[in-house]
């Protein structure tokens, strides 16, 4: 376990609200995700987890009828400010989908997609080196490298998973969000992926949406529990699970939400 | 517990768990009766009795085990529930301790000696009646799931340590003055420490259900 004193903050969110139309679905969200850490985001199915996931990123940009107030810092800079490069922003910030989402091309193309389009590779042997870097930073290099040029969707699910993983790493991201990645896999990939996440905390800092509690247990260092768009309780993952100090989050982890 | 589980059988669950402790307290408060009941009035008769409601209590304590580890592997209980399965592991291992104790007290069941001082008996009794009623208060902190309780119930048992001390001392004198009662000393003695070591079990058990309702162990 790290001491507190010895972490540094990567993310914070200050007064964040989050509208879809006439309809509020955050309301001032206060938090603050550490670095090279693993952060959970639990809560009931549209209390906001994935909302909030967007906001780190701005993905909700790409949404027109949403409106979004408050700031979120990345090393203490606003990505709210109107002068920000977003494409530059999502660079820094990689996100991983619940559906596994390779691109129909083949599993080198689906790597080295990313570093071409943002310039990353100066030529063939260096993307041939992100590619394979990548893959072995997701534990999937092993199981691809005599088929790099095979289609990514060829892969199993779990396989998959861990592809969009590499493809979010090829562009040497701070931060990547995971919006339940494993959700569609078996024990054994979830299994996978989990161990995977473990590892790259020491490059990166995760925030992990989850269904399952024991998975929130098993991979964060610090869990946040929102409900009806409010974040409830934030805290040690340890914590929340064996004595949270909020009714509802231990009503909602214990299972006991009418 | 606050509210009702989403899943009814989960509720079910926990209620049996609760039941079947409060089962095990019972008869524990009915041997520890029994055992100093015995020994006080030399009733060799009842050790057989005594015999067969420990090993019940033993028994008790083998399908609480069970079902506890059927509830880990069925719900991964957390917070509050997890802690519930912890401290009732816990909780009945203490009380099968306790049984053991009272158990291995009336085997030692031998005739009063003619010179033995009616103070000194009746100390013993009391001793006896003092855990008696430590375990009696445990199970109602259970039953209540109380903090105060508990924590008046642990800072009691500094009582029996007292009188366990004195009682010891007392025996310890008896025995010096003639060693002729050498036998029946050292088992009256066996019969303090393990009434003394009861009291300290049920500070265990009050500890574990303080943790179980605060996430906490009493400070010292
Ligand atoms: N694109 C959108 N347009 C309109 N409303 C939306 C949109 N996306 C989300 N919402 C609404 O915002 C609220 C929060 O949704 P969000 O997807 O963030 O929840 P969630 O916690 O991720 O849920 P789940 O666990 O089911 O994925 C919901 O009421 C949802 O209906
Ligand atoms: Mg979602």
């Amino acid at each position: 376990m790290e001491l507190e004193n010895k972490r540094e903050s990567k993310v914070i969110s200050k007064n964040i609200d989050v509208f879809y139309g006439d309809k509020q679905a955050l309301f001032g969200i206060d938090l603050e995700i550490y670095k090279n850490e693993v952060t959970a985001l639990i809560g009931p199915s549209g209390c906001g987890k994935s909302t909030f996931l967007r906001c780190i990123n701005r993905m909700n940009d790409v949404i027109d009828i949403c409106k979004i107030t408050g700031e979120i810092e990345i090393d203490n800079f606003n990505i709210y400010k109107p002068d920000v490069d977003v494409v530059r922003l999502r660079e820094k910030v990689g996100m991983v989908f619940q559906k596994p989402n390779p691109f129909p091309k083949s599993i080198y193309d689906n790597i080295a997609y990313g570093p071409s389009i943002h310039g990353i590779a100066k030529d063939k042997n260096e993307m041939d080196h992100i590619v394979e870097t990548s893959l072995q930073k997701a534990a999937l290099w092993n199981e691809v490298k005599d088929r790099l040029h095979e289609p990514g969707t060829g892969l199993s699910g779990g396989q998959q998973q861990r592809l969009c993983i590499a493809r979010a790493i090829s562009i040497n991201p701070e931060i990547i969000l995971m919006d339940e990645p494993c959700s569609a896999l078996d024990p054994i990939a979830t299994a996978k992926i989990e161990e995977l996440i473990d590892s790259l905390k020491r490059s990166f800092t995760i925030v992990i949406v989850t269904h399952s509690m024991s998975q929130a247990a098993r991979v964060s260092q610090r869990t946040g529990f929102f409900h009806l768009g409010k974040l409830i309780e934030m805290g040690e993952t340890e914590k929340i699970f064996k004595n949270p100090n909020n009714t509802m989050t231990q009503d909602y982890i214990t299972g006991r939400f009418g | 517990m606050s509210d009702e589980h989403i899943v009814k059988s989960y509720d079910e669950e926990l209620q049996h768990l609760n039941d079947s402790l409060v089962q095990m307290g019972s008869l524990t408060e009915k041997l520890l009766y029994d055992s100093m009941n015995a020994i006080t009035t030399v009733d060799k008769d009842a050790v057989s009795k005594i015999v067969e409601s420990d090993a019940k209590i033993n028994k008790f304590r083998s399908s609480i085990d069970q079902h506890i580890m059927t509830i880990l592997v069925k719900r991964s209980p957390v917070a509050i529930d997890l802690r519930y399965a912890i401290s009732t592991l816990k909780i009945s291992q203490d009380l099968e301790r306790i049984g053991d104790l009272a158990k291995g007290n009336a085997k030692k069941i031998l005739p009063l000696p003619d010179d033995l001082p009616p103070e000194m008996l009746k100390r013993i009794e009391s001793l006896g009646e003092m855990v008696q009623k430590q375990l009696k208060s445990t199970l109602d902190c259970f039953i209540e799931k109380s903090v105060q309780k508990s924590l008046d119930t642990i800072k009691s048992d500094e009582q029996v340590n007292d009188l366990a001390t004195a009682s010891i001392k007392e025996v310890l004198e008896f025995l010096s003055k003639d060693k002729k009662n050498l036998d029946f000393a050292t088992n009256l003695l066996f019969v303090c420490k393990n009434l003394e070591r009861a009291g300290d079990h049920l500070s265990r058990i009050c500890q574990n259900v303080h943790y179980l309702i605060e996430g906490d162990y009493p400070q010292k």
